[in-house]
């Protein structure tokens, strides 16, 4: 008898695959039917965002919209859709933890615990409970220079050594009240060192973009010479053979898990299950590496050049935190830095 | 006169309906409820708005406590009001002494140089900014690395992030305005008022102090005027410039009321000071104008004789170079070079050549692509319903079809005063929501439009009809045909290039339009300058650079066919009010 | 010795000649006025005069200075000139003082003398009390006023006058002639005055330059011009005329309907074809044969118009196909279709080129 069941469970776990398989299958052919999908995204580079949006094109023949802003920008746009009853965005993907909290206690997702979520990494697994919104990206914020203009030995190896004299005027970020990667790295300063931290970078003058991938720009450009930035992006530039590098900072680079999550009421429902499911994918995950970003699977490597995850110190808020936090610190720091 | 007149019926007349029963009076009426549409509704829903309560919808006063109870919001609408001043008289600087010397000096090349401010003309001033950051970023720019280079200096002296850097370039794209205004008054000023002090004894110098200056003085500060209001009405350069150079003013402010939550009340709230200013100083405008019957008298048989300026006439020259080279040539080569390089502060290496910007824009990214034909399309139609509607409200108000006609006029021409961004906000609280529920659509970007350039479609129609004789309908409809015949007969025939004129300066800029499109774009009707501005949002100067220069070329064949359908200077001639 | 000089000046663009070969000497103080229709080179005459632009040809010298010549010109500010225009140019941003006064302050008068002079100009022309109004506020009589005001307190060696009447209204016209005359005779300044009206040229000239097609046809006194015109269109431009075409046969010159002796005609001395000029008013009409000076000619009356101050008659002679026109006083009513008698005076036919 117990031979019978093992050979059952042998014969179950053996189909399981085949059974999932046939199920994504399935909704593959829905989605088809649905035709196209709107995607509302901050977690990438527009190119980046595009090139998902094109894998997921070339797997399913379904077309994608990519709406890719920076998180605020994509929040603000999600509420004026909201508030005039329309649901355009299909999947929405912010880099602001707090944007989740927010919508999920309106009833605004559809909850869908996609077949690929037990296959991530462990570290980005649940990050609600509820299953209404999962991490589908993870990126750094840390330390970047410009490698004409900063010798590896004398860039900056904490976050405190960008408030130095030395790098006054040589200094680029973004804003808080654009970008989720910002506001989450400022919302973490402001945890580790108190607003002081601001009113001394403050007196660096640095020069602030929007989005966090400014920064890049800035430091190609050589107008700035170190940033807080994203590793992703920038080491994505540094692979064209751009100028720049990364420091991982030895106080904790500030670790962004970014979910996704399907609007409620959603006009394609099918095709943003499997939009889901395919931002879990190993194409997916493949294209993610490809502009550095971490990804989610274990069977792809990380890139050339980054350190892997594991290798690095990080810091990160808790959900709660950036839900309450991140307003706060966008009007501390209009009021600091006077816009 | 004697007409043989033809048969006559012998069979009694039928008594006469309702008099003068047109069925071309539905056309009218409908006319008349479009421009209440399109202009006394979103006006009216902005002004209610800014009194309602969100969600509740009750009367309260707290949107305007909220917009002006912080320091910083009013500090944005006061550095508004200085950057108005401040662009305004560096436009001045920049258009009168230009204007007077194509006018009425021997400078060499006028043609050249009014080729120069038609090619600023056509330039989106958010472009321009773009490419000033490229020429004047304080460690990075251009001009800055040539005088570090030249001078062996530690840093270059030029911060495009400052007050100073936007006033200027502000001023590079809408000193036009100024030179259009300038040109038409010199113009105007008949030569006999210059020759009757000639031979009194005055010579060009002193003519030119006493008698011509003075009498274009009004046109010059009505430009001066238009140019205040399209500094604080713009919203690309300030978002482009300000936001680093950490300051705000009453655009951008305006842009984070609809940032997160959105405060449709409170921006409408906000937005009311910018109106109040643009109506007073637009009736200042009038009153300077209107002084003293200004217009003269052209006379006849007069040669005009230009100001022989001698060696100066190069030194003018150069000052029209230099400010050409400020406001096309430098910008233009740089856009160039970062459209064609993978990264543009590598500069003008060969190894940095590439088209996969444009390759890039034109065929990857959907959404660029798709935006530049949105541009185009949603800018025609718009100018096509402009053109026809104040067409038919020219005709109405001028043939006095409907008692009131004037205020049907006045209704043309009053977005005039309306900056594009309050336009757009009233728009929105009036359409997005249900029951329309435009939010998103083309159509409210297409309406937006239309409204916006209404003023410029009027002027031009309702100066055409006035030229024209109503005999000449009067012939049509003596013989039997409606109004409307004689419209589609007579009257648009003859009008044909005065249409396709008004519907080109209605077009052009209408692809570049950006303040009202940035609060009423939606994920698919996305639209070229906002697919600039988003670009440099990301730092992404080169695929801007590449979209940026896609948008002016493609306004190439619509300037030459507007060249050659109305004369070389069509856009350049004086048509706002 | 002569004021103005103007020696076979012409004006050329390209092929067409504006004026050719024009020639005229001003005594000081005369009023000359070149008369002619639109396009006869009267105001290109002028503004050479006033140096807006140099001739193509010839000389102008004005007090025995040369001021105009084809390689040079002295400019119009130096000239000592004034000009009255067409649309007057009266500067709207300027007073009627200030207007007044502007030549007198180019010429650096102090303040008290320009005053002084500019109230005694307007009390000349009764502007006194509008002194501080702007041009905008004045009718076009009164805007006329201040631009004579202002050409003539200049005391300027020569005036120009550039149909300075054209934009007023009939009546106005007519007083205004006057006054420009009159204020001409009180300042004696050596004038030239533009215009296609020829009654307003008769009023106010001494002498009247005719000009047709850039030429000059005529130069005399208006009553000379009136009653001695040398060309076919002189005739014909100033006042109204018959033109009769005559063949000399023997000792008589053949006309259509009538035959003059020729010794009593002027200029018959030739053969062939005459040309004459006959005005009708010289022309007697009456139900009887008068036993006058003149021929008589029997005739018919074809047609006829009354104005009021005269009648207008077309008057066939006997055996004639075509009408000679006949004005007779408002009394003098004939009916059309009766049978009349002219009275044709040999003396008062002109011979016309």
């Amino acid at each position: 008898m117990k031979r019978l069941g093992s050979l059952a469970v042998l014969c179950v776990l053996a189909l399981a695959p085949v059974a999932a398989r046939a199920d994504i299958a399935k909704l593959a052919e829905d989605a088809k039917k649905e035709g196209e999908l709107t995607w509302y995204i901050a977690h990438y580079t527009s190119e980046g965002a595009e090139d998902l949006g094109r894998g997921f094109t070339e797997m399913y023949g379904i077309k994608v919209n990519v709406v890719r802003t920076t998180a605020q920008v994509a929040y603000q746009r999600l509420l004026q859709d909201l508030k005039n009853n329309q649901t355009i965005c299909d999947v929405f993907s912010s880099t602001d933890v707090g944007h989740y909290v927010r919508l999920k206690a309106q009833g605004r997702f559809d909850k869908y615990l996609p077949e690929n979520a037990a296959k991530i990494v462990p570290a980005f697994r649940n990050v609600d409970p509820d299953g209404f919104y999962h991490a589908t990206s993870a990126g750094l914020v840390t330390l970047t220079y410009n490698t004409a203009k900063v010798k590896p030995e004398e860039a900056p190896k904490k976050w405190e050594d960008l408030l130095d004299i030395k790098w006054k005027g040589k200094v680029s970020t973004g804003h808080p009240g654009f970008s989720g990667y910002v506001g989450t790295w400022v919302l973490t300063m402001k945890k580790l060192y108190g607003w002081q931290y601001f009113e001394k970078l403050e007196k660096n003058k640095p020069q602030i973009g929007r989005s966090i991938n400014d920064t890049v720009t800035a430091l190609n450009a050589g107008e700035r010479q170190v940033a807080a930035g994203a590793d992703g992006s920038t080491l994505f530039s540094a692979a064209r053979g751009n100028p720049l590098a990364v420091s991982y900072p030895t106080d904790g680079a500030v670790l962004i898990i970014a979910p996704s999550a399907i609007m409620k009421g959603t006009k394609h429902p099918n095709a943003a299950k499997l939009f889901m499911e395919y931002l879990y994918s190993v194409e997916a995950a493949k294209i993610n590496a490809k502009h550095f970003g971490i990804p989610l699977r274990p069977e792809v490597p990380a890139p050339p050049g980054a350190k892997p995850i594991s290798e690095v110190k990080t810091v990160r808020p808790t959900v709660e935190e950036i839900s309450k936090g991140i307003p706060e610190v966008i009007e501390q720091w209009r009021d600091t830095f006077g816009n | 006169m004697a007409i043989a007149a033809p048969a006559i019926d012998t069979a009694p007349p039928r008594p006469r309906r309702a008099a003068n029963f047109d069925s071309t009076w539905i056309l009218w009426i409908a006319i008349i409820a479009v421009l209440l549409f399109l202009v006394v509704s979103p006006f009216v829903y902005l002004v209610v708005t800014s009194f309602q309560a969100e969600d509740t919808g009750v009367f309260t006063l707290m949107n305007y406590a909220t917009a002006y109870g912080r320091a910083r919001y009013i500090d944005a609408l006061l550095n508004s009001l200085k950057l108005g001043a401040a662009a305004a008289a560096l436009a001045g600087l920049f258009a009168v002494p230009l204007a007077w010397a194509v006018a009425r000096t021997d400078m060499p090349a006028p043609g050249l140089t009014r080729m120069l401010v038609l090619a600023t003309f056509i330039t989106p001033p958010y472009t321009g900014a773009v490419a000033w950051i490229l020429l004047a970023g304080p460690n990075a720019g251009w001009l800055n690395r040539f005088y570090m280079l030249a001078t062996g200096a530690e840093a270059g002296p030029f911060n495009i992030y400052s007050f100073t850097g936007l006033a200027i370039v502000i001023a590079l794209y809408s000193f036009p305005y100024i030179f259009i205004f300038t040109t038409a008054a010199l113009e105007l000023v008949s030569s006999e008022m210059e020759d009757a002090a000639n031979i009194l004894g005055a010579g060009p110098w002193r003519t030119m102090r006493r008698v011509t200056l003075p009498l274009a003085l009004p046109a010059i500060l009505g430009g001066l005027i238009i140019c205040f209001l399209e500094a604080i009405a713009l919203f690309g350069s300030p978002a482009m410039i300000a936001i680093p150079a950490r300051f705000n003013v009453v655009t951008t402010q305006l842009f984070q009321f609809f940032g997160n939550p959105v405060r449709v009340e409170v921006a409408a709230a906000y937005a009311m000071p910018l109106l109040g200013v643009t109506v007073l100083l637009v009736l200042v405008q009038r009153l300077i104008t209107r002084r003293k019957g200004f217009v003269a008298l052209t006379g006849k048989g007069g040669e005009r004789r230009p100001i022989l300026l001698g060696r100066w006439r190069w030194a003018m020259f150069g000052y029209a170079m230099i400010v050409a080279s400020l406001a096309v040539f430098l910008p233009y080569i740089f856009l160039v070079q970062s459209a064609f390089a993978k990264a543009w502060g590598r500069g003008f290496a060969l190894d940095n050549v590439s088209l996969d910007n444009f390759r890039f824009v034109l065929f990857e990214h959907a959404t660029a692509a798709q935006s530049v034909i949105n541009s185009f399309l949603y800018a025609g139609a718009s100018a096509t319903i402009a053109v026809f509607l104040t067409l038919g409200v020219a005709y109405i108000a001028a043939r006095r079809l409907v008692p009131f006609g004037g205020v049907l006029g006045f209704l043309c021409v009053a977005p005039f005063v309306i900056p594009g961004v309050v336009l757009a906000i009233g728009f929105y609280a009036a359409y997005a929501p249900p029951t329309l529920a435009l939010y998103g659509t083309a159509l409210i970007l297409i309406l937006a439009f239309t409204t916006r350039f209404l003023p410029v479609g009027y002027v031009n129609a309702s100066a055409a009809i006035r030229s024209l004789n109503p005999e000449m309908e009067e012939a049509v409809r003596v013989l039997g045909g409606s109004r409307l015949t004689a419209l589609r007969r007579v009257v648009a025939p003859l009008l044909k290039r005065n249409l396709l004129g008004a519907w080109l300066l209605i077009f052009i800029p209408a692809t570049r339009e950006l303040s009202s499109a940035i609060f009423l774009y939606g994920p698919s009707t996305k639209v070229a300058s906002v697919m600039i501005f988003d670009m440099s949002e990301e730092g992404n100067f080169e695929r801007l650079a590449a979209l940026a220069l896609i948008l002016q070329v493609l306004t190439l064949p619509l300037l030459w066919i507007g060249q050659k359908a109305l004369g070389r200077d069509f856009m350049l001639r004086r048509n706002a009010t | 010795m002569s004021k103005l000089v103007l020696k076979n000046v012409a004006k050329r663009y390209g092929a067409f000649e504006a004026v050719s070969d024009f020639s005229l000497e001003l005594t000081p103080g005369e009023f000359v006025s070149l008369l002619g229709p639109s396009g006869c080179g009267k105001t290109t005459t002028l503004r050479m005069i006033a140096g807006f632009m140099p001739p193509s040809a010839g000389t102008i010298v004005m007090d025995g200075r040369e001021i105009s010549s084809p390689s040079g010109v002295v400019p119009p500010e130096h000239r000592r000139m004034s000009m009255i225009f067409q649309s007057y140019a009266i500067w709207p941003n300027m007073t009627v003082g200030e207007n007044v006064g502007f030549g007198l302050q180019v010429r650096k008068l102090s303040r008290a003398e320009i005053d002084r002079r500019v109230d005694k100009i307007l009390d000349v022309v009764q502007m006194r009390n509008l002194k501080g109004r702007y041009p905008a506020e004045l009718s076009g009589g009164q805007q006329q006023r201040v631009a004579l005001a202002r050409a003539i307190v200049v005391e300027p060696e020569v005036l120009l006058l550039d149909e300075p009447l054209s934009n007023l209204d009939a009546n106005l016209r007519e007083e205004m002639r006057f006054e420009i005359r009159r204020l001409h005779d009180e300042f004696k300044i050596t004038t030239v005055y533009v215009t296609h009206d020829q009654s307003e040229a008769m009023v106010t000239s001494d002498r009247i330059v005719v000009m047709n097609k850039g030429k000059i046809e005529q130069i005399d006194a208006p009553h000379v011009l009136y009653s001695r015109p040398r060309s076919r269109f002189v005739a014909g431009f100033i006042g109204r005329t018959n033109f009769l075409e005559g063949e000399r046969q023997g000792s008589d010159v053949r006309f259509e309907g009538f035959t003059a002796v020729a010794g009593t005609l002027e200029g018959a001395n030739g053969g062939g074809k005459l040309l004459y000029s006959l005005r009708p008013q010289a022309i007697g009409l009456s139900m009887q044969k008068t036993g006058g000076v003149g021929l008589a000619v029997e005739a018919e009356i074809a047609d006829r118009s009354y104005l009021g101050e005269y009648w207008d008659y077309q008057v066939r002679p006997l055996g004639a196909a075509k009408a000679l026109r006949v004005s007779t006083g408002p009394n003098a009513v004939f009916e059309v279709g009766s049978r009349v008698w002219l009275e044709i005076d040999p003396a008062a036919m002109v011979r016309v080129e």
